[in-house]
């Protein structure tokens, strides 16, 4: 049986027109591409200090 | 597809040739990305838009660079009705790779119009304001608010599935159906929506399973048994339909009686009911003419009660002119005397006539001219006549014939000027004759008329005889 109270709390209010802005500056844009390059500069950066 | 460090454009190497860098990590994580870009491709032309959504995001989130992935979850966000994130998504896009890039497009016919915009802005506004109705349990407005989105932005999945929640928690199970159907034809394949549908389903029928394992149950009174390679189950209890063209014509006859019922049971009565009134109506209006008919009739039997009697008053009025006594008769008695008295002469016979014609008509309402005629006639015949009557009354009296005095004595006083002695004598005879009343009566008048007169005392002297 489906709870009503439980099932609301799964709707979220939709962005607005002026919100949108702020949304597209805040979103995380980081990908799985960048995690590999970052990691393997760091593994780089290791070699070369050792 | 370039490599990640110099940009230089890859081989089928894991190594690139320009700079030397490992990209065989990085060639696997474009590929995984395309593979979730294919998958929700696919997932988008089936209109599945919820996995395409998950698949594209997937997609981006191993490479964020992939425009078409973006571009077209830009796309399935507009379709299930959430424009501020097809908006984003196009923008960062355009972002990315500002030349050759249909997100430009789609942003410029999204702000080509702009009452559109707003009003695919007030229509979030409101389904938000709907939530926030929901989260305060105003149930009611919040459906309100939601059917007017819906009526702006009909392709808003999640205001649909809101809405079906209401619909679902007031217990509206066909109506929250129907929102559920509505979302499914534009995302097929959304695991809330399928939920829902499925508790409303269930609610809508609820005796299925039990419909469904009786099936079973008659399923199971089969007999199974393997013959060669295949598995052979013959039902138990099932009879082969007998006579099929018999029981069709038995069925069209049930039908046949069914309409027939409807039709007596429906639509008679409302026709009955139909004649009913009209009938009534058609009475009630017969009964209002009756009613002016019937006051016509009164108004004309009294008017015609009013005629006969102003006809009987006419009729009475002419028979008391032209009738027997009537003015016409005595006028024509009273001219016939006058003639008679013209040529004869015969005082006492017209004093007889003047005397019955005074019996029969009131001599003081009469003609001005019946009166001067009569008056004239007694005129003529008074003083003769009075002398006649007084001399007859007279010696009557002194002969003792009393009556006879009495009569003559009485039609004395009719003409003439009458003397103290007529009404003495008058008296006296009366006196003698033993009417005691009529006696007092003429010796008053004596003492009234003639005070005067010797006669007085005697007068006063039979009256004190007679116990006045």
């Amino acid at each position: 049986m489906i709870s009503f109270e439980e099932e609301l709390k799964k709707f979220h209010p939709s962005l607005e027109v002026e919100e949108a802005e702020a949304a597209i500056y805040n979103q995380d844009l980081t990908d799985m591409a960048d995690l590999l390059i970052k990691m393997i500069q760091e593994s780089e950066q290791k070699a070369e200090e050792v | 597809m370039f490599c990640y460090h110099c940009g230089v454009l890859l081989s089928e190497h894991d190594y690139c040739t320009a700079c030397g860098a490992d990209v065989s990590l990085y060639k696997k994580i474009i590929a995984v990305s395309n593979m979730y870009y294919n998958e929700g491709l696919d997932k988008a032309c089936v209109r599945d838009l919820t996995g395409a959504v998950n698949s594209l995001r997937q997609c981006l989130k191993f490479n964020k660079n992939h425009i078409d992935a973006r571009n077209l979850l830009g796309l399935v966000y507009y379709e299930m009705g959430e424009v501020v994130s097809a908006l984003s998504e196009w923008v960062i896009s355009k972002n990315l790779r500002p030349d050759k890039n249909i997100a430009d497009d789609y942003i410029e016919k999204l702000q080509s119009n702009p009452s559109r915009l707003d009003s695919i802005n007030s229509t979030i506004k409101k389904y938000n304001q709907a939530l926030n109705y929901c989260k305060q349990d105003n149930k009611d407005l919040a459906v309100i608010q939601l059917k007017k989105v819906l009526s702006v932005n009909p392709r808003f999945v999640r205001a649909h599935l809101l809405l079906a929640l209401l619909y679902m928690d007031s217990e509206q199970w066909e109506r929250a159906q129907r929102e559920l159907r509505k979302c499914i034809e534009i995302d097929r394949n959304n695991t809330q929506t399928l939920r829902y549908l499925k508790e409303v389903e269930l609610m809508l029928a609820p005796d299925e399973s039990s419909r469904q394992s009786g099936k079973n149950a008659k399923k199971d009174e089969a007999v199974r048994y393997i013959s060669d390679n295949e598995m052979i189950i013959q039902p138990v209890n099932v009879k082969e339909p007998k006579g099929s063209g018999l029981s069709t014509l038995f069925n069209i006859a049930i039908g046949l009686v069914i309409g027939m019922a409807a039709t007596f049971f429906l639509f008679v009565p409302s026709a009955q009911n139909k004649i009913k009134t009209q009938s009534q109506q058609e009475i009630a209006q017969i009964s209002s003419q009756l009613d002016e008919k019937t006051l016509r009739i009164q108004e004309l039997e009294s008017e015609n009660r009013s005629l006969s009697d102003r006809l009987n008053d006419l009729e009475k009025d002419l028979q008391g002119y032209v009738g027997m006594g009537g003015t016409m008769a005595s006028y024509d008695s009273l001219l016939t005397v006058s003639a008679a008295y013209l040529q004869d002469g015969d005082k006492l016979a017209t004093a007889d006539a003047l005397e019955q014609i005074a019996q029969s008509v009131n001599i003081e309402e009469a003609s001005e001219g019946f009166r001067t005629l009569y008056g004239a006639l007694q005129a003529a015949i008074g003083p003769s006549l009075y002398e006649q009557f007084y001399n007859e009354g007279h010696d009557a009296y002194g002969e003792d014939r009393y009556e006879t005095a009495i009569t003559a004595l009485s039609r004395a006083l009719k003409y003439g000027t009458p003397t103290v002695d007529c009404y003495y004598f008058l008296a006296r005879a009366y006196h003698k004759n033993g009417d005691t009343q009529d006696a007092k009566d003429y010796y008053n008048k004596v003492k009234e008329l003639f005070p005067e007169s010797d006669r007085v005392a005697d007068a006063q002297k039979f009256l004190d005889a007679l116990g006045e």
